[in-house]
Order: C-alpha cells, then structure tokens, then sequence
C-alpha cells in the first residue's frame, strides 16, 4: 500500500476511534449519574453508537465488511433491546408512578446504604417566557384554554 | 501533555455541568468553558487527516456527535434529552458517512432516529409527570461517574495513540497481499462504487445464519414484549386485589 494512503488511513483510524471513545464514556457517565430510567436508556444507545463508530472505522481500515455486518446486528439488537426495555420501563411506571431508578432501591443488596434525596430548593430559573400569539379565527366550541397549555415539556 | 489536561477538564466539566439540584449559574459557565477546552485538545491531539475537506467535514460531524452527546447526559428534562440524542444520531451517521460506511449512516438515521427514538419519545410522553421531577433534578454520584469516564476515556485515547504511532500494528497481514497485487484505487472493497451491494453479498453470504438468528431474535423481543405488558396488568390487578384484602383485614 502506499504509505501515505497508510498514513492517511490510520489517521483517520485514530480520530474515529477518539470519536467512538468519547461517546461511550459520555454513555457510561450518563448511564452512571442519571436517575431517570428513560435517559439511562438513551445513554446506553450513546454508548452502543460509540462502539458502532469504533467498529466502522475498523472495517474501513482493514477493508473488510465484517464491521459494518457486526454493526447492523447491533442495530437489530438496539431494536429488540429498546422494545422489551421500554415495556419494562412502563410496567415500572405503573407500580410506582415514577420514572425514577432509586424507586426500586429495596432491590438493592442488603448490606448497601439507602439512597436518601436531601430537600430541593425550588427550581430558580424562571419559567420560560413562551410566545403569545394573537387570537386568530374562531375558538373550537367546548376547547377549554386551560387543558390546552403545559407549563413544561 | 495535552491529553491528560483535555480528559481532565472534559472530567471536570461534566461534573460542573451535570444536575445537581440548585441551579449555578457560575458552575454551567465554567464548565462549559472547561468542555470548550477538552474539546480543542482533543482536537489538538487528533491526527490530521490528507485533505482539507475531509478534516473538516469529519471535524464538524465529530463534534456535533460529541457536544451533543453531552448534552444528553447533561440536560435535565428527559424530553430535551431525547432530542439531543437525536442530534447525537445525526452527528455519529455523519460519522459513518465520512468513515465509507453509506448503508449504516442512512440506516443509523431511519432505524434510530425514525424508529427508536420515536418510540422513547412516546413512552417519554405516556409517563411524563408535568414539570421536572425531582429525579431528573439530581444525580447520582457525579464526581466518581466523572471521574470513572475520565479515567475510561484516559485509558482508551492513550491506548489508541500508542496504536496509531505503530506503523506496523494495525495493518491486516492477511489482506496485505491482495492489497499490493490490486489496483492502488481499489485496495480496500470497503469504499468499492458497489459497496452496498456487497455489503449485502456478505451479510446474506457468510452471515446468513446470523440473520435468521437475528430475525427469530426480532420476534421473540416483539412476543416478549406483549407478554409482559398483558400479563404485568394482570399482576397489577392482582396487587390492588390483595393490598384492598390486606386493608380490609
């Protein structure tokens, strides 16, 4: 091979493989820190990319095609994974009415101490100014203003 | 060296940056300036890559990909998150693109974005208390998953610069001879004008066993998942059953 292709081409080895790096520790970050079952799911895909990238660039620098089949059975994987974890995550839901991983803490071993959450102070940030737009055209009967506006997302 | 202090900051940044309750102004500022400088050393350290464009290119999908990976970790309502993640998505399928792999950046694209993420999206929306939970407002030990990551990330970019140093290591001795004897545009198949249709040669050719596993693994998941919903609310009623008995008595 030419060595400056060579050169080139482990160049760009290295910096895909940084890139994969970094994602899966920001997944692995995420996945440690966070209490929403939901984000710990999407972190968990975060890191399932990172290892996507590092296999790519692999296949790209061996030319070969084995890590791009490798990724797409990852895909698969990600799908099947998604759609059992998320019914779980609902079931979840239903029992406790939270989305929250310490809600299931009585699962922990016995002699692990008790995840406590310390009194929060009122989020300070002020809530976000949404646009008022002018009335335009008619109300639809019966809508009610109210039941048409959250607060939050 | 560069690499210690970029891991470093990018470690001190998430812990900054990571929720915790009350909000600081002055501790979002300062890591996100801390975030900026990891990121330019890690750019510093990277490899530069033959052309100017394709640097650039990969450059700019990079960070997308990274930054907004941060940010799903870093962002409190999961709603957000989601939508970071999907830039993320977007990011890692440029990625793909620039590393030649066509057929999985479109596919990271429709599969995650169009389908998973969707579906995140509406559980998101089933089981969303209004307003920011208390959950969401807090993290788990932040300063030792930072430093867990800093130490992973530290780890594997030392390890991969001591790889990508050694001519010698990475090249794939089996392919080595076909790669002298084969014209110089056509060393590597990976980045052949046909090369989803080869793509699709080998996973239906040497993998096919893998793909009928992997379709039966596809139904199992799809029966799995409607068995537990239709049996977790029988369990559900059973519960309420017994917790109205046990109140009765």
């Amino acid at each position: 091979m030419n060595p400056l292709l060579a050169a080139a081409s482990t160049a760009l080895l290295h910096n895909a493989l940084i890139v994969g790096a970094m994602l899966f520790a920001l997944g692995l970050v995420g996945i440690l820190t966070r209490r929403n079952l939901i984000v710990m799911f999407l972190c968990a895909e975060l890191m399932l990319q990172g290892i996507s990238v590092s296999l790519v660039a692999w296949s790209r620098h061996h030319g070969d095609f084995g890590g791009q089949v490798l990724v797409i059975f990852v895909l698969t994987v990600a799908a099947c994974e998604a759609a059992v974890a998320l019914v779980f995550v609902l079931q979840a839901f239903a029992r406790t009415g939270r989305l929250d991983a310490a809600a299931w803490q009585g699962l922990r071993e016995a002699t692990l101490a008790r995840t406590v959450d310390h009194a929060l102070p009122a989020s300070d940030a002020s809530p976000p100014q949404w646009p008022r737009l002018s009335t335009a055209g008619v109300l639809p009967p019966g809508a009610d203003h109210d039941s048409l506006e959250r607060e939050h997302v | 060296m560069i690499l210690a202090g970029a891991v470093t900051a990018a470690a001190a940044s998430l812990w900054l940056l990571l929720p915790r309750g009350s909000e600081n102004r002055i501790a979002r500022r300062a890591g996100l300036v801390l975030g900026a400088a990891a990121l330019a050393g890690f750019i510093v350290t990277g490899r530069r890559l033959g052309g100017l464009g394709e640097e650039a290119v990969f450059l700019v999908v990079s960070l997308v990909a990274v930054i907004s990976g941060a940010a799903t970790i870093v962002t409190r309502s999961p709603v957000y998150s989601a939508i970071w993640f999907a830039l993320s998505l977007a990011g890692v399928a440029g990625v793909l693109l620039v590393l030649g792999a066509q057929f999985l950046g479109v596919a990271t694209i429709v599969v995650y974005a169009g389908a998973i993420l969707v579906m995140f999206l509406f559980v998101l929306m089933l089981a969303q208390p209004s307003g920011l939970a208390p959950y969401d407002r807090v993290s788990n030990e932040p300063l030792l998953s930072a430093v867990a990551g800093a130490v992973l990330l530290g780890l594997l970019s030392l390890s991969i610069g001591r790889l990508a140093a050694d001519p010698t290591c990475c090249a794939a001795p089996a392919r080595q001879p076909a790669a002298v004897t084969a014209d110089a545009a056509a060393t590597s198949d990976t980045l052949a004008v046909d090369q989803v249709a080869r793509l699709g040669g080998e996973l239906f050719g040497r993998h096919l066993l893998a793909v009928e596993v992997a379709g039966v693994l596809l139904l199992v998941a799809l029966i799995g998942a409607i068995a537990v919903v239709a049996r977790g609310e029988a369990a559900l009623e059973d519960d309420r059953r017994l917790a109205a008995g046990g109140a009765r008595r």
